[in-house]
């Protein structure tokens, strides 16, 4: 036994082997058919090893004849197993091509076993044996050549054009390292296999050594498929430490949700599905397994909140703004429950909206804790129009004594006029225009007055600031002529509306004018002279409307600025020191600013600023306006 | 010297009311003229007319406290009847106690109205009519001479001539002659009713 034997044995070993593990990993993973395709080409190499060496060691022509008949056959398999190899894992090499390899090499299987001997040769003479290089003593053909192999040489051309084009179109793609080691190799290996051609038609004089051209591939592909297991196996490494900090990233997010109570949720919306957590579920009171959709959720919502969660939604998804609104959920077993929710949504490249995303939470106790603070602040208020009613009954029965008065003595003189008998029909037109006139003048005194006196919510009107003005100079017309006060009124034009309670604002009106009556009152001013400003400004950066009030009493010493807004602060004898606090509530609510500055010469000014049209909801009301703590 | 007939001077800065008491006043007989505020009256306002003022208490600028004392600081005797349409009690006590006329709330009824212009009416006629008296009396007491005068200031002391002589350091027959002279000039009978009009202008005994 020579080097020969040991090194083709090694070589089929060294095959056997790699198609052996390649084919336990192909048992794993079935659906890498590369694998099973290496696994045929590496028994293939081997079966060829065992072949060749068969054919070296043949001891008469029908033996050789025999083994180089049956060779094809692996040979076959080892063809078709390249062709596919490139075509699935590669990804390279036309189509056609392929095709046409494959079914040339058929037809040279076929006719290799329709001819006698074999497809190579017509007949082989003789068998030359002699020692190759230092080895043992070996057998090589010598025969006139089959013009049919010509077949065989043609399906090689193909295979090594197959090969070329493959190649250049993986190298072309980017993928330069598999293009070198496998396309590469195959390329060597195709080149190699024309030895074989050359043996037979006598040209050169060596034995075949098709196993060693075709182990070279099997070696590169093997190297080339394990690189890609070992590149895997790093990939999933990689994945179980991105998905380990993802589970971690999950669950920190979880955490956080379930501490704040949120409910998460995903809505796809081209196929109109939402994803929602169990605490989202929980919160709306959808069953665990329910699917969700928008019509779903809408369902589920308050029938007076739908139109504008719905609309809030549309504007988002036109828009690209945050959606956030809040609203009361209807639970199945009819608790109503109040949620803010907010979200985002995403867009795809279009500029379509794709999704949205986003987390619900449950407000109910926030919201109650704000009608409760709404109650009591409108209760405060009512309270203190009532006490501040009484300290004007004086004034008010004024106003309704001027009407009544001259109803009364309008009726009696046109009694006395019929008595007389000398009827004046014009003269009792016109009273009767006058009765109706000022009948209307105390209704419309009796009207106001129930309004002041009215109790309950706030309302949300919009509101006029000069008619304000001009109502609550109506209203306390005679307390300010009993106390000698001239107001002067600067009214812009034009002024933009405000939202708000006309009643309530009036409130602030009307104490603003009052506490001035009494400052001018205080100091015994010679000259009782109030001004009432409107106009517009800036506030909180928005557009605002401003209304002052500027008397000419005393002014406010500078520490006490801040403490005239505090409740139970008073510098009248009679007084409870709530106005000022209750109006500093009432115009926070509204959203605006109440405040006081000293004038140049004497006396001070109150300010107020209301935003222009605003639409407040449930406003909380803020720290230093609040009204719940002292109510 | 024609003075126009007594009336009713209506004060009140709210219109319908005072076109309202003005048509019961002018209703029931009498003169009415009307003025939204108290500058307007005193500008207009001719004291030699009879008659009453009535005054609404609360108005802007001068109210009718204020106008009272005007009128009263002038020498005005024009009775005032108040109308207010609220009970302030300390205004209607100082109203009062400036001599107010009526002090009348609104709203008013037209009787109530009517009897306390009435009433005052009679006030102005008497308060007038005793002016009268009052400046005749004056307008006799000017023509005394000085020496007539002092003897009338003894002789309503009840004195006789002889003891007024023995005063002044003259002779009864000269008294005498005095005293007719005074009784003449003042147009008097007695000595009593001498001394009933030196008491009403207000001249003291010696």
């Amino acid at each position: 036994m020579s080097w020969i034997t040991i090194v083709w044995s090694m070589n089929a070993a060294a095959c056997l082997t790699l198609a052996g593990i390649y084919l336990l990993v192909w048992c794993k993973q079935r659906q890498n058919w590369a694998h099973l395709l290496f696994s045929f080409t590496a028994v293939a190499t081997a079966a060829i090893a065992a072949f060749e060496l068969a054919m070296m060691h043949a001891e008469t022509i029908g033996q050789y004849e025999a083994l180089l008949r049956w060779i094809h056959v692996p040979v076959w398999v080892l063809v078709i197993s390249f062709v596919s190899f490139v075509r699935l894992y590669l990804h390279a090499g036309r189509r056609w091509l392929a095709w046409s390899i494959c079914c040339l090499r058929t037809l040279v299987l076929i006719l290799n076993f329709v001819f006698t001997p074999n497809l190579n040769f017509r007949h082989i003479t003789s068998l030359r044996q002699f020692s190759w290089g230092g080895g043992e003593i070996i057998s090589v053909p010598v025969g006139v050549a089959n013009p049919w192999g010509l077949l065989s040489s043609v399906s090689l051309l193909l295979l090594l054009i197959f090969f070329v084009d493959a190649t250049i179109t993986v190298w072309r793609r980017g993928d330069r390292r598999r293009a070198l080691v496998v396309g590469g190799s195959m390329i060597f290996g195709a080149i190699l296999a024309w030895h074989v051609p050359l043996v037979i038609w006598g040209i050169i004089d060596i034995p075949f050594f098709l196993c060693f051209t075709y182990s070279g591939i099997v070696a590169a592909m093997a190297y080339e498929l394990s690189y890609d297991v070992l590149h895997a196996a790093q990939l999933a490494r990689q994945l179980q430490a991105s998905e380990a900090e993802l589970r971690e990233t999950e669950q920190r997010m979880q955490l956080a949700a379930s501490a704040a109570e949120l409910g998460m949720w995903m809505w796809d919306i081209a196929r109109n599905e939402i994803w929602i957590t169990d605490k989202g579920r929980a919160l709306f009171g959808f069953a665990p397994s329910e699917k969700l959709d928008f019509d779903r959720f809408r369902s589920a919502l308050h029938p007076e909140d739908r139109e504008s969660v719905h609309q809030a939604v549309e504007n988002s998804l036109r828009t690209g703004a945050e959606y956030e609104s809040e609203y009361r959920a209807v639970l199945p077993d009819g608790e109503v429950r109040w949620i803010a929710g907010r979200g985002h949504v995403e867009f795809n490249g279009d500029g379509q909206p794709v999704r949205m995303r986003g987390a619900s939470v449950d407000i109910t106790k926030r919201k109650q804790a704000e009608e409760l603070a709404a109650r009591q602040r409108n209760e405060m208020a009512h309270l203190s129009r009532v006490t501040m009613l009484g300290e004007l009954s004086g004034s008010i029965a004024h106003e309704l004594n001027l009407p009544l008065t001259a109803i009364l003595c309008n009726a009696q003189a046109a009694q006395r006029i019929l008595a007389n008998g000398q009827v004046d029909r014009t003269e009792l037109r016109e009273i009767l225009n006058e009765v109706i006139s000022e009948n209307k003048r105390a209704c419309e005194v009796i009207r106001r007055l129930r309004l002041w006196l009215k109790k309950g919510e706030a309302r949300q009107d919009s509101v006029r600031i000069n008619k304000v003005v001009q109502d609550v100079l109506k209203l306390i017309h005679s307390d300010l002529v009993n106390q000698k006060v001239i107001v002067n009124c600067e009214l812009a034009r034009n002024l933009p509306a405000v939202t708000g309670d006309p009643v309530q604002l009036q409130q602030v009106l009307v104490n603003l004018v009052v506490n001035a009556c009494d400052a001018m009152a205080d100091c015994n001013t010679p000259e009782r002279r109030l001004l009432i400003r409107t106009g517009t400004g800036n506030g909180n950066g928005n557009g605002a409307v401003l209304v002052s009030v500027t008397d000419r009493g005393g002014s406010i010493p500078e520490e006490k600025m801040e403490q005239i807004f505090e409740p139970f602060f008073t510098t009248k004898a009679k007084g409870m020191g709530l106005g000022l606090s209750v109006c500093h509530s009432i115009i926070a609510v509204h959203r605006g600013k109440l405040w006081a500055t000293n004038n140049a010469d004497c006396g001070a000014t109150f300010h107020f600023s209301l935003p222009i049209g605003i639409r407040g909801t449930a406003v909380p009301i803020s720290s230093n306006g609040q009204l719940d703590d002292h109510a | 010297m024609t003075t126009p007939s007594p009336t009713v001077f209506v004060v009140d800065d709210y219109a319908p009311v005072r076109r309202s008491i003005s048509r019961v006043l002018h209703a029931a007989g009498f003169a009415v003229a009307a003025f939204a505020s108290a500058e307007e009256f005193l500008a207009q306002y001719d004291p030699r007319i009879l008659g009453c003022l009535v005054l609404d208490l609360a108005m802007p600028t001068l109210d009718g406290l204020e106008l009272q004392d005007i009128l009263a600081k002038a020498g005005s005797v024009l009775p005032i009847i108040f109308l207010t349409g609220t009970a302030d009690i300390p205004k209607s006590v100082q109203a009062m106690k400036h001599g107010a006329s009526d002090f009348l709330t609104k709203p008013v009824n037209d009787e109530d109205l009517l009897s306390a212009v009435r009433v005052a009416f009679e006030k102005n006629r008497s308060v007038r009519q005793q002016q009268t008296e009052l400046s005749e009396i004056l307008a006799r007491l000017a023509t005394l001479t000085p020496r007539e005068r002092e003897v009338l200031e003894y002789v309503v002391t009840g004195k006789l001539n002889k003891q007024i002589a023995g005063d002044l350091g003259t002779v009864e027959q000269t008294v005498k002659v005095h005293r007719a002279r005074v009784m003449q000039k003042m147009r008097v009978r007695s000595v009593a009713e001498l001394v009933r009009l030196t008491q009403r202008c207000g001249i003291s005994a010696r």
